[in-house]
């Protein structure tokens, strides 16, 4: 039995790159599942959080999580924006309860703060990222999809390092009708874009595009996937200005792809 | 020009200096080889990380209590330990040895701590002849520039531009073989060992329990200083204190593990105090220099305390993608890469927090630190520490004020975003690109004419 | 009036007031296990630039050591003053005694005893009972003259020993040496003999 879903669409995938939060929503419920858009929701505070402004953070946070404290299961098409509520929520916000909580550091944990603790825990682990609902949630790996096309996989640094995804992208994406799934020499390397890094240090995060564009190329793959849209808008940018034959796409629009499809919209 | 702006124009640069990003994925790719190579000595190597991190963590934990075990058995064969409290403090005790008993010549085996303190300077100025002994600092040296990286100082360097170096400083050099080269700089150095008056050494840890300075290098170049000049001052931070001789026993492989892939370092090199009576050689004076700098500040930070962990190993370094594209010296810090930005601003303060802000936060150094220094999440906490110190600039502040204001209300988010979009349309009509920290290095991205929240409502749920 | 010390200590003794919560870990086993020590030993000489020679008898280490000093050109021989070397080095050469006085620069080659062999690693462990703190490094040919009851697993077995036989109480300098001298450091590229021997030989007897 599949839990009804709440849809998770990022701030920026809401207003730059709709099509992927579209494409998720498809495959979900190709696949049976009841879903609903809570439209009260903007943003998880990450923009925030990263730049050290954690009292805003703080605020925007707990209203994300009034917006889904209805729903039994949410899922979003980003690993960054995942790993911020359920690795990042707890730092930020101690416990459900209370204002202007001090972040506790890593202390003993005193007896009342670790149930309450545990309870934000429970709240957050609701949520997940698109591909690791489906392997290890609804635990389907074929998704009926079909993309006939060499791809390269992105491992997004969030989704490997704090959430842990790997082999699961990789396993829907070889259910793939047709797809040949290569891999690119430094795939775990960051593609550069790291939020707000990208703005104010763009020299170095081209560096970092261009090293990943070109370890992408080097397969000979026409499209590079990954589950972040940030790293892809990023990653897209580059690749447009050194005018690589290579495209984006995201997972999710892989997924939802079948024959009659047009295929590749980043 | 100020830390900050002077770290944004160079790491612009550097960035974008296609020969400096081949030399150092060369090296580092033959680092990662090496290291992959060295993994396999290993049965599990998150239970080796997973020691390393608790014996460190220990000795964090109980700094106050094993520095005074140390000392006393220093002090118990004849050493002499000297606490001080800041740079100023550790040159003016070496300064004034330096002068009491008349040395001119000096040779010193790699410490990182040495150029913290900016000791050379000042022994020079004194009259003496410093020389580096490890082959990198060597080279650094000759060169008058600072390391490029905490364990191999000249990284950044072709064989070629140390060939044209040394056959303008030294003898018997006709090619740029890098034999040759390692030869001509033994000749020279080997005098250097032997007519010095004091060998100065770093050391890679402080062992409490049988009181001994431990000192690793390949080259055997801490061995001869420490054998043959007649007084031996180490100069160390106070946090390389650990527990126990046995330790070592999993410390020094990891660290040689990480560090170049080694099963353990050469030469590993135990030293209790003054020669003793009945032993040939050795020096007759041993003084311990213990540094604090902002160490015991740090100490009581109790989020951030696990950066004393650090073995200075390098690993993070290597490892990060910034690094790898900016390379040691634009950070014009004694330490670089992710350990030096998180531990910069706790020891020289605010000045230095653009260096938390330089990194897209990927982790990856966190993934390889031995220790298990939480370095990308203290990165975090530095922004934080910034903001809460009220260092950010004031737009800044504004434009995150303002931000939270709009997340607020979904009502606001959504219609500011489509006056940004439409904005963004008028500005393409008059051929203004207000998109440009961006757009310098990106093509724009296509912005579409409907959000998701938009497509969900026309389609009433269904899409 | 305090001193830096005090003040140095009072700080730290007030930041650890605050404990960090406890780092536990599971002990599990590190490293795979060593296997036949001598056999290990040698591999691992292969591997570290060592070279490795096993003798059955004194007389056979005698003409094992004559052969490899014959092999040098002319130049002073370091080597340790004990009854063990005093039996086993009888070249024609001149000979530099441990008790005559330290490792001089001129020597061309130095022969030591060694206090362990260390079979994961290939490395030695030596005092400055070995011929001084210079025996085990200036010259540029070492010869370490060992004992196959000598061979220990690994470097916490060495340390083990170390501590057991109280060679850090007894010795100013204890090391554990890992085949001859080298740099990486001009790019990465691995040269052997930097300021430390350019050889180093073992032999094991027995």
């Amino acid at each position: 039995m599949l839990p009804r879903i709440a849809l998770f669409i990022p701030c920026f995938v809401d207003q730059l790159c709709p099509q992927v939060g579209v494409d998720m929503a498809r495959v979900l419920r190709n696949i049976g599942c009841e879903i609903c858009f809570p439209d009260d929701q903007t943003c998880c505070g990450q923009p925030a959080f990263n730049s050290g402004y954690w009292d805003d953070a703080r605020a925007v946070a707990r209203r994300f999580l009034r917006v889904f404290d209805k729903a039994e299961c949410v899922v979003g098409p980003s690993g960054s924006c995942v790993t911020m509520v359920r690795k990042f929520y707890p730092d930020l916000l101690g416990s459900l309860e209370g204002d202007g909580l001090q972040t506790v550091g890593k202390a003993e944990p005193k007896l009342g703060a670790a149930s309450a603790a545990a309870e934000l825990g429970h709240v957050l682990s609701k949520f997940y990222e698109f591909s690791e609902f489906l392997t290890n949630v609804a635990r389907v790996d074929d998704l009926g999809a079909s993309f006939p096309h060499r791809v390269t996989f992105h491992d997004s640094c969030h989704a490997l390092r704090e959430l842990g995804i790997k082999q699961g992208p990789r396993r829907l994406l070889e259910k793939v009708k047709g797809l040949e799934l290569v891999e690119m020499p430094h795939a775990e390397e960051c593609c550069g874009f790291g939020g707000t890094f990208a703005l104010k240090y763009g020299m170095i995060s081209a560096a970092m595009g261009e090293t990943k564009s070109e370890n992408a190329r080097s397969t000979g793959a026409e499209f590079v996937t990954s589950i972040d849209p940030s790293c892809l808008m990023h990653l897209e940018g580059v690749l447009r200005k050194k005018q690589s034959p290579v495209k984006t796409i995201h997972l999710a629009t892989i997924l939802a792809s079948d024959s009659n499809s047009a295929g590749a919209q980043p | 020009m100020n830390p900050a702006a002077e770290f944004l124009r160079q790491s612009a640069e550097k960035s974008a200096d296609l020969d400096h990003r081949k030399i150092i994925r060369w090296n580092i790719g033959h680092y990662d080889t090496a290291v992959a190579k060295g993994r396999t000595r290993y049965a599990d190597w998150e239970a080796a990380r997973e020691r390393c991190a608790a014996i460190k963590h220990e000795a964090v934990d109980n700094m106050d209590r094993l520095l005074l075990e140390f000392e006393q058995k220093i002090l118990a064969r004849g050493g002499h330990v000297f606490w001080a409290e800041n740079a100023q403090e550790a040159r003016q005790y070496i300064r004034d040895l330096v002068v009491e008993r008349g040395v001119k010549r000096i040779v010193k085996s790699k410490s990182m701590v040495t150029e913290e303190i900016h000791l050379n300077t000042a022994l020079e100025n004194l009259g003496c002849d410093v020389v580096e002994t490890d082959l990198g600092e060597y080279i650094v040296q000759l060169r008058n520039e600072p390391p490029y990286h905490i364990v191999t100082p000249a990284m950044h360097l072709t064989r070629t531009q140390i060939a044209d170096l040394f056959r303008e400083k030294l003898d018997g050099v006709s090619s740029d073989d890098p034999n040759e080269l390692v030869n001509a700089a033994r000749c020279k150095l080997r005098a250097a060992f032997f007519a010095a008056d004091m060998g100065i050494s770093g050391a890679n840890f402080l062992v409490a329990d049988a009181g001994l300075v431990a000192i690793s290098t390949n080259e055997g170049n801490a061995r001869l200083s420490t054998a043959l000049p007649k007084i031996h001052v180490v100069v160390t931070g106070i946090e390389k204190v650990i527990p126990r001789l046995r330790d070592l026993g999993v410390l020094w492989p990891v660290l040689a593990s990480v560090g170049t892939g080694q099963p353990i370092t050469t030469y590993s090199t135990l030293i209790g105090g003054p020669k003793t009576a009945d032993e040939i050689d050795g020096p007759e004076e041993f003084h311990v220099v213990l540094l604090d700098n902002g160490r015991s500040e740090l100490l009581a930070d109790l989020e951030q305390r696990d950066a004393l962990r650090c073995i200075r190993c390098g690993a993070c370094l290597n490892a990060c993608p910034v690094y790898k594209n900016i390379g040691g010296h634009t950070y014009k810090t004694t330490y670089q890469g992710p350990i030096g930005s998180v531990l910069t601003p706790h020891l020289r303060g605010h000045d230095f927090d653009h260096l938390s802000y330089a990194s897209s936060l990927c982790g990856n150094c966190t993934s390889v630190c031995p220790v298990k220094i939480d370095l990308h999440h203290h990165l975090l906490q530095n922004r934080r520490n910034s903001v809460e110190a009220d260092q950010r600039p004031w737009n800044e502040r504004l434009a995150f004020r303002f931000w939270r204001w709009m997340m607020m209300s979904a009502t606001r988010f959504s219609a500011f975003s489509k006056l940004g979009k439409t904005g963004l349309r008028v500005a393409k009509k008059l051929g203004i690109d207000p998109l440009t920290p961006w757009t310098t290095y990106r093509a724009a991205p296509a912005i579409p004419q409907k959000s998701f929240r938009e497509i969900w409502k026309k389609g009433n749920g269904h899409v | 009036m305090s001193s830096s010390r005090e003040r140095i200590l009072g700080r730290l003794s007030s930041a650890l007031q605050q404990k960090s919560a406890p780092l536990t870990h599971q002990p599990r086993q590190i490293f795979p296990p060593v296997g036949d020590l001598a056999e290990r030993f040698a591999s691992e000489c292969k591997s570290n630039y060592t070279e490795c020679v096993f003798t059955a008898s004194s007389a056979e280490t005698q003409r094992a050591i004559c052969e490899i000093l014959s092999s040098l050109g002319d130049g002073d021989v370091f080597v340790e003053d004990v009854p063990e070397l005093r039996a086993r080095v009888n070249s024609g050469r001149k000979l530099i005694w441990s008790s005559q006085q330290p490792a001089p620069e001129s020597s061309i080659a130095s022969i030591t005893g060694v206090e362990a062999l260390v079979a994961a690693t290939g490395s030695l462990l030596v005092t400055s009972q070995c011929g001084g703190r210079g025996g085990t490094v200036v010259a540029p040919v070492h010869i370490a003259v060992a004992n196959r009851s000598q061979l220990v697993p690994d470097i916490e077995a060495a340390l083990e020993l170390a501590e057991r036989e109280g060679l850090p109480q007894k010795n100013s300098f204890v090391g554990i040496i890992t085949g001859c001298s080298r740099t990486a450091d001009i790019e990465k590229l691995l040269v052997i003999g930097a300021h430390g021997p350019k050889r180093l030989v073992v032999i094991i007897e027995g």
